[in-house]
């Protein structure tokens, strides 16, 4: 039996990690979660042991602390593998613990094959131009970061948690003091976004629908140069040539045929989603779903199915 | 106050050359540029400078020797010593075995504050700050967006951090570990005109492994603890296309993808 070690940093149903260990052992494993309370779950899931992070005791900026606390849960434990996220906490925190154990650390995660025997994990580097297998040295355990959301798992099998805060431990002095937390300017750069939801001439004076899709998706709102010099919508969230060049991992473009320009603006775009009435404009040849149809229709009734669905979940959770 | 800046010289991404038949990046074709955000922290460190004279700025850099003259470019601004650690028995470091290195340099001398770069356009792993910041036993941040220039001499320095939806502000014991972020407002100045040609090889130290106390097997391939098996161009088709229309069923298959692909929770 293998033993795992997450570190929980996401939003408690986020079982991508699980996802992962699916695809690196196939025999029977011992699953235990470490986070705070807010990214854990609260009862039975898919881990047989979860441990609470006292969030009184060590702050989850306090990298130095969390790392030795995760270091002596090991060594307490000795798990064979051990998972972050790579978020922006799990991404300083999970190379403290390597160092502390003296054991590799390959971040950033995206795929995992085992190849007789041996885990190979592949990463993309030179900007996901390249896409890099690496292998563990050494004895173990084997530590890596996996970017959220890229696995989920086939089966979810619900165990009888032991859910228990860790005692018995004491930090050291913080040597780094939370001031004040303020939130954001909702006036985020497109450049940053995830996920745009980018409207053109197909949607102009309907605009303002776009604002309940990108609620629901946690996403932006952009405009293609047409809606710009319409003067519905501020040039900051230009996309294009003249406008910005965009990179999120998903663009959905409602009602943009797509210039020339505008598709300069989307050459590092992951997965575009094209709504158009006519299914031979020039962005559907980018896009890797094309919705025929008027893009003000497609909005409403995405946003209801998802508001719809989500209900639902929550009903079933409850 | 001592800074030291840790910089990197990376290919650039932008002017990426790859040999598909032999599946290897060609890296004599590629320009050298400092990595972005590395960057970022040697203006920053330059700022400080500006406001507390007394402050020394040393640049400490692991790569080949091909990059002195960028290094000494760098020089030419106001900076005291840049520092290169170069041998052919460093290829191969991983993540381990480069943070180890560096370490040992560092904890033989004194500073206050070391500046990075929170990625890196090459590799982007993040690991190395915080890497350097376990050996050293310091506190590290990242994603460090500004730095309260009024705090610097207190002991303590304050500061705010890009999180997600949030900037939180800390102070922060030194020494420290601090990696910066690109949309942090410091940008590197042009070298004056009559520095052009200034003669900086006094200022450039070079170290070679006999300058550390470490073994052959402590460093490069055999020192590291992950090893890459193989590399290959990331193809750009993309995926078969999906057509629907907006019905029912097509946006079914829409709300499906969006799931599917982790879009929607």
């Amino acid at each position: 039996m293998k033993k795992i070690l997450i570190y929980c940093d996401t939003k408690p149903e986020d079982l991508s990690l699980v996802g992962a260990v699916e695809l690196m052992v196939d025999e029977e494993v011992s699953l235990t979660a470490i986070g705070y309370k807010e990214h854990c779950p609260s009862g039975n899931s898919v881990y047989d042991e979860i441990l609470l992070i006292d969030d009184q005791k060590v702050m989850p900026y306090d990298t130095m602390n969390l790392c030795d606390l995760i270091t002596e849960n090991h060594k307490e434990n000795k798990y064979d593998i051990i998972l972050f996220p790579s978020t922006q906490l799990g991404r300083i925190l999970a190379p403290r613990v390597a160092i502390a154990l003296h054991v590799g650390l390959v971040a950033d995660v995206t795929d995992l094959h085992l190849n007789h025997g041996i885990i190979e994990m592949i990463r993309p580097a030179y900007s996901g131009k390249l896409l890099a297998h690496i292998e563990a040295l050494g004895t173990g355990p084997l530590m890596m970061s996996v970017r959220p959301g890229v696995f989920q798992p086939k089966a979810v099998q619900l165990k009888s948690t032991n859910i228990r805060e860790l005692h018995g431990y004491q930090p050291k002095p913080s040597q780094i003091i939370l001031l004040q937390t303020r939130l954001k300017p909702s006036t985020e750069d497109i450049r940053d976004s995830k996920i745009l939801i980018s409207g053109g001439g197909g949607v102009l004076e309907h605009f303002d629908h776009l604002e309940e899709l990108a609620t629901l998706l946690n996403a932006q709102v952009s405009a293609s140069r047409r809606v710009v010099d319409s003067g519905l919508v501020s040039r900051r969230i230009q996309v294009g040539q003249s406008g910005k060049t965009v990179s999120p991992k998903l663009y959905i473009a409602l009602g943009i045929s797509g210039s020339v320009q505008h598709i300069e603006g989307l050459k590092n775009v992951e997965t575009i989603i094209a709504v158009n009435t006519n299914k031979n404009a020039p962005i559907c040849s980018l896009a890797t779903l094309v919705v025929e149809g008027d893009a003000v229709d497609f909005i409403d009734k995405l946003s209801t199915k998802i508001k719809k669905n989500s209900l639902n979940f929550k009903e079933e959770t409850q | 106050m001592k800074i030291v800046c840790l910089i990197k010289f990376i290919p650039d991404v932008e002017d990426f050359k790859y040999d598909h038949e032999r599946n290897v990046l060609i890296r004599e074709k590629m320009n050298q540029i400092l990595n972005p955000e590395d960057a970022v922290a040697v203006a920053f460190a330059l700022n400080v400078k500006k406001y507390y004279p007394s402050t020394t700025i040393e640049l400490v850099s692991m790569g080949p020797q091909s990059i002195i003259p960028k290094l000494e470019e760098l020089l030419r601004l106001d900076l005291d010593q840049a520092t290169l650690i170069t041998d052919l028995a460093f290829v191969g470091s991983d993540t381990y075995a480069t943070s180890r290195i560096i370490a040992h340099y560092l904890t033989k001398h004194k500073f206050d504050l070391i500046l990075t770069g929170t990625h890196t356009l090459d590799g982007d792993t993040s690991h190395v700050p915080a890497q350097i910041a376990q050996w050293l036993g310091l506190p590290h941040l990242s994603n460090v967006n500004s730095i309260h220039m009024n705090s610097i001499d207190l002991g303590r320095l304050e500061l705010s951090v890009d999180h997600d939806q949030e900037i939180m502000s800390f102070a922060v014991s030194t020494p420290a570990v601090l990696s910066l972020q690109k949309e942090a407002p410091y940008k590197l100045p042009y070298v004056r005109f009559e520095d052009l040609n200034k003669d900086v090889s006094e200022r450039l130290k070079m170290l070679s492994l006999k300058d550390f106390d470490l073994k052959r097997e402590d460093v490069g391939f055999e020192g590291s603890k992950t090893k890459v098996i193989k590399t290959y161009a990331q193809t750009l088709n993309r995926q078969t296309k999906i057509e629907v229309t907006t019905d029912e069923a097509g946006i079914q298959t829409v709300y499906d993808y969006l799931k599917d692909k982790g879009f929607l929770k």
